[in-house]
């Protein structure tokens, strides 16, 4: 019956959204919530079907898991509590084992079931390929799965959930139904954010009752992402599937401008999606995590990083950064390293042992392929040198008396990252490896303007009208963006101006939308792109 | 009373909306029926040029409708007046539109739907888009914000562009396709979308209104059809009572040879095909007794100058 | 107190401690620095600062820094 292909479809903005809106405004808070779980699940369904039962499988294991070891820390309290002090020691060491064998067993289970389906292809087709180069002849079975919708997603969910009960920063929930809905809440399963249980788990299941202006915020929030979505994603995707579908037939130039208009597609549609998914929450008066950060006004790309993607740069932070590098083995290096090298490269040792695994899995997260990892890679590399570098940058800087927070420098500074970002972004679309250096190749070889002067630029997908509202449309959102990195929250001051103001906004944003928005013959619609990691 | 002034207001909202969309809508609207006016699919809507009350019959469907039948070639041989309004990958919500506007300046009595496009699945935002559109065109015509001009505001809409082709589209080449056993009987039923029999129910019932006889007619295609479809549209014309006509069972009547009179293979006739399908079609049209010979009428000068250009046109092609 | 503004200051100058309460938030302490400054707190205060403890509200400020110190001295 229905079909969802994003959350930019009239099924999901015209019926699923609001009829949930509906029901959950006129029922009490008890049913309000099942509300929530039973659109989630049916959203969940229609997308992905029979695989329901994945997402049900992780619920019902991080339950069970969790309130596992929250017996076990019970146990251990009882038992500290009855022994004399020289003991406790030992006994802590004990349950920290056994607690620690339930992580192992629950992040297998949660990570294995993510590594089979995702990367089995990939690995089998590896192999292939390494048994051929050995001239072995045997090939292995490529298998394929389907993936349930936003597995990447939900997974990372769970397992930051049972990381957060064992360390004890949370009590194991008893409750089954609220668990479900932190982990299946429909406007976050299929792109996020990565939520923590901490964060939404309790706000979910309060179901607040519908405030005016949680409605309107959110409604304009929604309007806002459409807008990046359809005028400007939506439009640029013929251009860059043409170019990126056959780079060989593109000169160097039209490869530079696609590679911005790519890296600006993805910002756009991702950011747009979180705008959607952000403001529908915020209509059941739940506040999600922030994703984004204006990302594009980072001086360096460690900073971007934390304004880009935010909920996933966290979770590797927090569940792989730091365990890792407060890891005894790395502990030992870093006290060893810091005696020898100093204190800024000291650390940096493990550090970068750490920050090398969060790459590794941030790149594999993306996508089984090389061309992920080599994405992962370029960033690990780029981190890595700025903090090699900084303080060399900072004793120059200093000799050379430039102002390191005057206007022009961190223009330079915001310039640059956002330059090594689109290189990034070209590896990361570019369909292979080899085609990618090719194409980044060109930028140099092949670059030349002829395609500008004789306007052929301008039939490769995008006309000079097409050109002209992206442009246009980013203008806006600069604007916006401005305002936000001041602090100034846009809704709240349209909020106090007159009724016909606030009219205008919502008219002027719908009516944009409906003219231009790259909808209807002739245009293909973005797929999801987050959604397919 | 929050609540009442909420109402109120958000019901003022909707109101100025709708006017909004009204008045872009009339801005959006193509002009006159011609590409340069942002008019899509001109072949199609080339019917919209003509004189009012002039067709008896109009052709629905994609692709196999418009490489199938050739209008001209009718009124030469009967002087029965039709136009196809067949476009390529037509979905019904685009049928029913194009229905729509052919009855808004003419009243035909014989309406043929070419079956083909019975089973292409309608895309619920088509759909809706379609739904949409016949209120507010602005939601098709939203992207001729590239090309408005002074006209746009000010103009009004005269369509005053005829197709000398009246919709049929001539393909040559020849490329067999030796799928002799295509048609090979069997009692399965291809399944027909939901949406699309409720899309095939509206047409029915706005045919019904209109005093127009609906007459199902599958073209000769060894690529899009089988028997099981048959099936499915021979069981749609009983429920609906229409009149179903299947060339692909009548190879006696249309002698479709598949190695010459298919430009891909089977997926479509050629010129060649075309002759033979309206050849059959324009008895099919004199047995019902319904149409009557135009040729000698004064109103219809225009269709014998039509004929001219499109007779010339064709001999150049065919040289 | 003094100690740990020195500790700071030391891992990245351009911040005024005294008043700054978004270290982590404000992008002035990036994941390396933390390492850092975890390595030079539990050297100078003779403490371990387990992961958990390694969050916003805990590196936001000197202050914030200054608590948990104290407060995993205490716990020893």
């Amino acid at each position: 019956m229905f079909h969802f292909q994003s959350y930019f479809s009239v099924q999901y903005l015209v019926f699923l959204l609001p009829i949930t809106v509906i029901l959950y405004a006129f029922l009490p808070q008890k049913a309000r919530r099942v509300v929530l779980l039973v659109s989630s699940y049916l959203f969940f369904w229609a997308i992905s079907g029979k695989l329901i039962v994945y997402l049900l499988f992780s619920t019902l294991s991080i339950h069970h898991i969790g309130l596992w070891l929250s017996r076990i820390q019970t146990d251990e309290e009882q038992r500290l509590q009855v022994t004399v002090k020289e003991q406790r020691k030992e006994i802590k060491a004990c349950f920290l084992k056994k607690q620690r064998m339930v992580m192992a067993f629950a992040v297998i289970l949660h990570i294995g079931i993510l590594l089979t389906l995702k990367y089995t292809p990939f690995f089998a087709s590896n192999v292939n390929t390494l048994f051929d180069f050995l001239h072995i002849g045997i090939s292995v079975k490529i298998p394929s799965f389907l993936l349930p919708i936003g597995i990447s997603f939900y997974t990372l969910q769970a397992v930051s959930y049972l990381f957060d009960v064992y360390r004890r920063k949370i009590p194991a929930d008893q409750n089954l139904f609220r668990l479900a809905l932190f982990m299946g809440f429909f406007p976050q399963i299929m792109e996020g954010p990565i939520c923590r249980y901490s964060d939404t788990a309790h706000q979910l299941w309060e179901a607040p009752s519908i405030k005016w202006q949680n409605l309107t915020f959110g409604i304009q929030r929604i309007l806002f992402g459409v807008m990046k979505k359809m005028v400007i994603a939506d439009r640029l995707n013929l251009l860059i599937q043409n170019v990126f579908g056959k780079p060989q037939s593109y000169d160097g130039f039209v490869i530079m401008i696609v590679m911005v208009c790519y890296t600006i597609q993805l910002y756009m549609d991702f950011s747009g999606t979180m705008d959607l998914v952000i403001g529908s929450a915020q209509i059941f008066g739940v506040k999600l995590p922030e994703n984004f950060q204006r990302p594009f006004f980072s001086r360096t790309i460690s900073e971007f990083w934390k304004r880009w993607h935010i909920t996933l740069g966290t979770w590797f932070k927090d569940y792989i950064f730091y365990p890792l590098s407060m890891s005894k083995p790395l502990k030992k290096l870093t006290a060893r390293a810091r005696k020898k090298v100093g204190n800024h490269f000291g650390p940096l040792l493990s550090g970068a042992i750490a920050l090398f695994c969060v790459w590794v899995c941030n790149g594999l997260w993306h996508g089984a392929g090389w061309h992920y990892l080599f994405f992962g890679m370029y960033h690990f590399g780029l981190i890595l040198c700025g903090n090699i570098v900084e303080p060399f940058v900072v004793r120059a800087t200093g000799k050379l008396k430039i102002q390191r927070d005057s206007g022009w420098y961190r223009g330079m500074q915001i310039v640059r990252t956002g330059i090594l970002v689109c290189v990034g972004e070209l590896f990361f679309r570019a369909e292979g490896l080899r085609l990618g250096l090719d194409m980044f190749k060109k930028m140099f070889t092949n670059f030349t303007l002829t395609t500008l002067h004789d306007g052929k630029l301008f039939s490769f997908g995008m006309d000079r009208y097409d050109f002209l509202i992206v442009f246009v449309a980013l203008i806006v959102i600069f604007m916006v963006s401005i305002w936000q990195e001041k602090g100034i929250s846009l809704r709240a001051q349209i909020a106090a101006k007159p009724i016909a103001l606030r009219y205008a906004v919502y008219y002027t944003l719908i009516l944009a939308i409906v003219i231009f928005g790259a909808y209807g013959a002739g245009y293909v619609p973005v797929d999801p792109i987050y959604a397919s990691f | 009373m929050v609540y009442v002034k909420r109402g109120i207001s958000v019901l003022t909202f909707f109101m100025g909306l709708t006017i909004f969309l009204v008045m872009l809508s009339f801005l959006f609207v193509p002009k006159n029926n011609m590409t340069e006016f942002g008019m899509e699919e001109v072949t199609a809507n080339g019917i919209l040029g003509e004189k009012e009350n002039t067709i008896d019959v109009i052709v629905l469907g994609d692709s196999e409708s418009y490489t199938s039948i050739s209008p001209m070639h009718i009124f030469k041989e009967t002087g029965y007046t039709a136009y196809v309004c067949g476009t390529s990958g037509q979905q019904l919500s685009y049928t029913k539109t194009m229905l729509h506007r052919a009855f808004e300046k003419q009243s035909p009595k014989i309406v043929i739907m070419e079956t083909n496009a019975i089973f292409r699945k309608v895309s619920t935002v088509k759909a809706i888009v379609a739904k949409l559109s016949d209120f507010f065109s602005v939601f098709q015509y939203h992207n001729r914000w590239k090309s408005l001009n002074l006209n746009d505001i000010k103009g009004k809409v005269k369509f005053t562009w005829v197709n000398d082709f009246k919709g049929y589209q001539y393909r040559d080449g020849v490329s067999s396709g030796m799928d002799k056993d295509y048609m090979k009987p069997t009692d399965e039923v291809a399944g027909i979308p939901l949406l699309n029999l409720n899309y095939i129910d509206k047409i029915k019932s706005f045919c019904d209104e209109n005093g127009a006889q609906l007459v199902f007619l599958s073209t000769p295609s060894t690529k899009n059809w089988n028997y099981s479809r048959h099936n499915a549209i021979r069981q749609l014309a009983d429920e609906l009572s229409c009149e179903y006509v299947d060339l692909n069972l009548l190879p006696a009547e249309v002698p479709i040879n598949w190695n010459r009179d298919t430009y891909d293979k089977g997926d479509h006739l050629n010129y060649s095909g075309a002759v033979k399908v309206t050849n059959f079609l324009l008895k099919y049209l004199g047995k019902t007794q319904l149409l009557t010979d135009h040729r000698s009428d004064p109103a219809y000068e225009k269709w014998h100058d039509s004929l001219k250009k499109y007779e010339a046109d064709i001999a150049e092609k065919l040289k | 107190m003094e100690k740990l503004i020195e500790i700071l200051e030391e891992i990245q100058p351009e911040v005024d401690y005294s008043a700054c309460t978004d270290l982590v938030d404000g992008h002035y302490l990036d994941s390396l620095s933390i390492l850092s400054l975890v390595a030079d707190l539990e050297d100078a205060f003779d403490i371990t600062i387990p992961t958990v403890e390694i969050i916003p509200d805990n590196f936001n400020s000197a202050d914030s820094l200054w608590k948990m110190i104290l407060r995993l001295q205490e716990e020893g």
